[in-house]
Parts: structure tokens; sequence; C-alpha cells
């Protein structure tokens, strides 16, 4: 298993060393692909011996791994991989296009790669000050690839991301002192015993006012990763201007990191202080990401910034499945953090084709993309309806699970609430994007369409390779929303048991 | 974990360094010269690492002498003295103009952050008597006034300063335990600094050269 644990860390680190070693944009971004691929397969194997067994502990927990790691796990290898298929043709086309120069294209891959591998070593820590530093240096990865392009607007972009978040994770970590002084009445003979397992375990005997003001700032913190209201400024700019398969893995894999790390923080302060003051940190959060993203998506605009406002929405709904707790909430958010990574994968994809092909990121400029471009049109349609939480994709089955344990949970105010703003939201939403896909294309543009769609090699094959991703995410959306496999509902189930 | 008690030389010491380390907050967020923001980080950076040398003492902890040794060369030498011929001096940046507030409101705001720190970190928080209850809350200070130079400053250099003087804080929290996080937690904190430190200076280069000037608010371009 520790092998496992290591390659699926290591794994995605090809797509640098090719880069490195001098490949054009294409062959790295398959080499890319291939690493993602052994991590998803080493995530896959990793889960099936972690569910009904022991998890993975070694060097003094440095190394710890139990089924919750593992669906995360999951998750991020699976956007990693339908990323790193995007950038195939999404990268390869600026290049050729000579918007990228060979160097961009070079630092673009190192800093996926090492993004991607940050983040997975990031949930396969049981140290919490381990856990930290990793978070803070897939951010400073990130902030490379926001900021890639080296205009005005994308240094900007990235120089807000980056002292927003970097920000945030330190008050983080100051949160994870304080969770440690919690522990000081427990005599821990050396501080290495400060992990995770540890202090769930010994967590009757933390002292509740440290632990309350520590989880109150890793929500704070971490919650600026995530992007919850009102930390989320960062979040517009750094989705709009990265490209888009850097943008998709930003919303499905990054947010959902710093969700993770909020989580473990949950486990240690539900275990000690109750129910009441977790939920009502983590609900307040939530419903001001809901209301903040679903206002903001009322404006049309650049369509990347329409689906981070949707992000930051949909994390809002995730924090606010955890405040609900109880087995169904905890499957719920769960289950939403899966099928919104794969939605949100699938529409910033799809939005990065339409970029190249329209030249163009405002909504309004953008019509007829079903006529213009089939493919990508209809995946944008599909999956704009899925992440809205239309049946029969998964969303809908995961926001159905949500609203059933917020009236589980008591108070039907809640879970009311977070239906009228989903209502809200999808209005708001679904009126830019369908905007987008009907109607005829934009008539003045078409010459120019023909001589963009010319120049970016309309070969069959390169077609057949920007669908692929788009079609592998459609699928396990729609799967999901139909049927959950056997395997993934237990390991769903164990994972909500080690939140408790 | 052992604590030191407060009436002890080294918890004296550690207070007191705690208590010039928040005079140097104070002093940064007064300021409105850029080569000043660098001095008095520079110069709390080197207080700090005279904070870890003590516990290092106190606690008997190699791993303590390696930090403040750290502290010192990286915080207290090597990032002032690039920040100062990177940034200050090659993008010649003299006066700092572009504040959010005036600088007296941006004083008592600080000192109303220093009493809050002192209200939510005071109470039966950790064991009375010892130098970690002294300490904590002038940290916690620190990162608040850390933060408040990010607020009301908009000049991205400035931020800069504000993020590491927030990083100052949490360090000063961390060392008053002994060794709080294991070495190479410790140690890849150092790495993340000075990676953050050295892509925001690429940032803020690249900014400049763009823009003409580096500030923030005059980033107007991303809005809603």
């Amino acid at each position: 298993m520790t092998v496992l644990a290591i390659l699926i860390a290591a794994a995605p680190l090809a797509g640098p060393a090719a880069a490195l070693a001098g490949a054009r944009a294409r062959l790295a971004a398959l080499i890319q692909s291939a690493g993602a691929a052994v991590a998803l397969g080493c995530a896959i194997a990793l889960l099936t011996q972690l569910t009904g067994g022991h998890p993975l502990e070694r060097w003094d927990g440095f190394l710890y791994a139990d089924p919750l790691s593992g669906f995360f796990l999951l998750t991020v290898a699976g956007v990693t991989l339908l990323a790193a298929l995007g950038s195939v043709s999404y990268i390869s086309a600026q290049e050729d296009s000579g918007e990228l120069t060979s160097f961009q294209v070079k630092l673009y891959f190192t800093f996926f790669g090492l993004f991607a591998a940050l983040m997975l070593a990031s949930l396969e820590t049981g140290n919490l000050g381990l856990l930290f530093v990793l978070v803070e240096a897939s951010t400073l990865a990130s902030a490379a690839l926001v900021g890639l392009e080296g205009r005005a607007r994308s240094l900007e972009a990235a120089w807000k991301y980056v002292i927003i978040s970097s920000l945030g994770v330190t008050i983080a970590l100051a949160g994870t002192l304080f969770v440690f002084y919690s522990a000081s009445a427990l005599h821990p003979g050396s501080n290495l015993a400060l992990t995770w397992p540890y202090l769930l375990a010994h967590a009757s005997q933390l002292t509740p006012q440290s632990l309350r003001l520590g989880f109150l700032l890793a929500v704070v913190g971490y919650g600026t990763k995530v992007g919850l209201a009102p930390m989320h400024t960062w979040l517009p700019d750094a989705h709009a201007e990265a490209p888009s398969p850097a943008s998709a893995m930003l919303s499905a894999a990054l947010l959902n990191t710093g969700m993770y790390a909020i989580i473990r923080f949950l486990a240690i302060a539900h275990a000690r202080l109750g129910g009441t003051y977790p939920r009502a940190v983590l609900l307040s959060f939530g419903f001001a990401s809901i209301v903040i993203g679903a206002l903001f998506m009322v404006r049309r605009g650049n369509f990347k910034r329409l689906f981070a406002y949707s992000s930051v929405e949909h994390m809002g709904i995730i924090a606010v499945a955890l405040g609900f707790g109880g087995l169904l909430g905890l499957y719920g958010a769960l289950l939403q953090v899966l099928n919104h990574a794969l939605a949100k994968t699938v529409l910033f994809l799809s939005s990065g084709d339409v970029s190249l092909r329209y030249q163009t990121k405002e909504a309004a400029h953008v019509s007829g993309l079903l006529t213009a471009v089939p493919v990508t049109g209809g995946a944008l349609l599909l999956a704009s309806f899925a992440v809205l939480g239309s049946p029969p994709f998964g969303v809908f089955l995961a926001e159905l699970t949500i609203v059933r344990a917020g009236f589980a949970a008591g108070s039907p105010a809640f879970p009311l609430l977070l239906l009228a703003l989903l209502g809200v939201a999808f209005f708001a939403f679904a009126r830019t994007t369908t905007a987008m896909v009907t109607g005829d294309p934009p008539r003045h543009d078409r010459g120019e369409l023909s001589a963009i769609s010319a120049g970016h090699s309309p070969r069959s094959w390169s077609v057949a390779v920007s669908a692929t991703p788009l079609i592998l995410g459609l699928v396990a959306l729609l799967v999901l929303g139909l049927w959950i496999p056997a395997g993934l509902d237990s390991v769903l189930r164990d994972s909500a048991a080690v939140i408790g | 974990m052992q604590y030191l008690s407060n009436s002890s030389a080294a918890g004296v010491l550690l207070d007191l360094c705690g208590a010039v380390i928040l005079l140097l907050a104070f002093a940064c967020l007064a300021s409105k010269l850029f080569n000043r923001y660098v001095a008095y980080y520079g110069a709390q950076s080197v207080v700090l690492s005279i904070a870890a040398a003590t516990s290092a003492v106190a606690f008997h902890s190699a791993e303590l002498w390696i930090l403040a040794a750290l502290t010192l060369l990286v915080k207290g030498i090597a990032i002032p003295f690039a920040a100062r011929r990177v940034l200050v001096r090659r993008l010649a940046l003299k006066r700092d103009a572009a504040m959010s507030t005036g600088l007296s409101t941006s004083l008592v705001a600080g000192g109303a952050l220093t009493a809050f720190a002192y209200l939510v970190t005071r109470p039966a928080l950790l064991p009375h008597g010892t130098a970690a209850a002294a300490v904590v809350p002038l940290s916690t200070a620190v990162i608040l006034l850390g933060a408040l130079t990010m607020v009301v400053r908009r000049h991205t250099v400035a931020q800069l300063i504000g993020w590491l003087i927030v990083e100052n804080g949490v360090f000063l929290g961390a060392i008053t335990l002994v060794a709080t996080f294991p070495f190479i937690v410790e140690a890849g904190i150092f790495l993340d600094i000075v990676a953050g430190v050295l892509i925001m200076v690429v940032f803020v280069s690249g900014l400049t050269r763009q823009l003409a000037a580096a500030s923030a608010g005059e980033l107007k371009e991303l809005r809603g």
C-alpha cells in the first residue's frame, strides 16, 4: 500500500519530466495524461485495499490514508486525468497559433504536474503541519499557471490569487497551532504524536476553548482556498485568466483539496465540541457562499467567471451539507464533491474549446454553439444542466440527498432556503448558457470563424482528442446519476463514518 | 510537552522579544517609505531569531537552533536584502501613497486589533503563568496587524511585506512551545516562504513592467 500511495503522488510528475526533456505540447500532454491515468489506477487500487481494512499509517503519520483520503484521491486523480487530456488539444492549439511560446508550454506542464502531485500528496498526510506545507506549495504552483499568459490581466489575477490564498493558508496554519495548543493537556511525549489520527483518538481530552478558535481559523483559512464567501474574491479572476484545463484543475481539484482539509478539522471539532458549533460555522459560510455565487451568476459577462461563481455556489452547498451532518449530510457532501468536480471539469474544458474557436470569453459574443461545434456545444449544454442539478445527472442525486439531510437535521427553514437559492442559481446560470448554445452562430464572424478553425487543425483526430475528456466526464456523471456502484457506496459510507 | 514559566529568564526574554516584534509590526503599519517597510521586517525577523535561540537554549533543542539560524539567514538577511535590491531599488519605489485609509485610522484599528487579540486568546486558553500564555496573544496581534497592513496598503510590495509579517506572527506562536511542528514541517514552511517570495517578486515585476505602477489600487480591470 505504501508503494501505491507514493506512486499516486509521483506519477503526475511524468508530465514535467517530459516537458523539461524538450517534448512538444502534444507529446507532453499525452505523457501527462498517462501519468494521471497511472495515479488514478493506483488511487482505485489503494481505495479497494482501504475499504473495510485498516488505514495506512507510516513514518509517524506523515503518510496516512483512510477511505476519506482515498475518496478525495480518486476525485483529484480523475480530474487531473480529464484536465491533462484536455490539455492535449488546448495547449497544442495555443502552441501552434503562437499564443504560447515553447518556454511557456514548458512552464505550463512543469507547474501542472507539480500542482497535481502536491495536491495528491496533501491528501495523503496525517500530519496537519505537513498538510499546510503541501497546500501552500500547491497554491504557489497553481499561481504560476494562472499567471502563465503573462498579460497584465493574468498577472493581476495571479497576484490577487497568490496573496489572498497565501494569507488564508497562513491563517489556517495559525488555526493548526491553536488545535495543537488544545492538545497540550495530553503531554504527548514527542510532537510527532500530534497527527490527525492521534488528535481524533484523544479528542475528548482537548481543551475546548482553544479548539474552538483553532477550528474557526482553519475554516477561514482553508475556506479561502475553497472559495467560501467572503474569502472567495480571488476565485473568479483566477479561474477566468488561467488556461482552461488549469481552470478545471483549480475548480475541480484545488477547491476540493481545501474542502478536504476543512473536513479533517471538522472531524476533530465534531468529536470534542459536539454538533452545534461546527454546524453554525459551516452553515454561515456555506449559505453566504451560495447567496454570493447565485447573485453574481445573474450578471451576464465572461462565461468562465460564470462557471467560477458556480463553483463558489457549489462549495457553499458542500459546506452546508457538512453543516447538516449526519450520515446523510456527509454522504451527500462527498457525492456532491465528486459530481461537481466532474461537471465543472467538462464545463471548463468545453469553455476552452469555445474560447479557442470564438476568440472571446464574453458570453454575449457566443451563440449557436450547437450548430458551429456540435460536440463542444452539446457537452457544454449537458454539463451546465448537470451542474445545475437536473436529473438524470449525479449532481441531482447529491443535492437531493443534501436537502433530505437538511430536513432530517431538524429545522425545515435551511433546506427550504437552500432549494430557493438553487432555483435562483438555476435560472441565472441557464439563462446565459442556453443563449450561448442555441441560435445561429454570429453571422459577421462566419468568415473569420472558418479561418480560425482552419488554423486550428480541424483534422478529425484532433476533434476526437478534444472530445474524449468531455465525453468521459459526461458518461461518468450520467452513470453516477443513475446508479452508485456498490464499491463507491461503501467508500462513501466509510468516509462519512471517518468524519463522525 | 513542557512549558516555560513566565518568570524564568528565558520566559521574560521571550516575552520581551514578542513585545518588540509587535512594536515593529506597528512601525511597519505606520511608515510610508518602502525601504522602511523592508528594514522593519528585517529587524523583526532578527528579533524573531533571537526568540527562537532563546527557546532553543531553554528547551535544549538542536532543531530550534537550526530554525533560529535559518530565520536569521533567510528572513533577517536574504529576503530584506533581495527585496531592497530587486523591488525597492530596481523599481525605484520611494513613498507609498496608495492607502485605503488614513495613517491615524489604521493605527487606531491596529490598537483595537491588538486588544481584540488579547480578548480572544487570554481567557483559559493556555495554562496560567506560562511564557506561552504571555506570547500567544502577542503573536496573534502580530498576525492581525500584518493582515491589516495588507488590507490598508494597496501597493503590491507593501502587501507582500504584510504577508511576511503574518508569517512571522505565526512563527512566534510556534516557537513558544517546544518545536510544535516536527523539523521537516518547519523546513517545509521555510521553503514555502522562499518559493512564495520568489513567485510574488516575479508577479510584482511583471505587473510593474506592464502597468508602470504596480499599485493594486489601480488593478481595476477585473471586477464583479
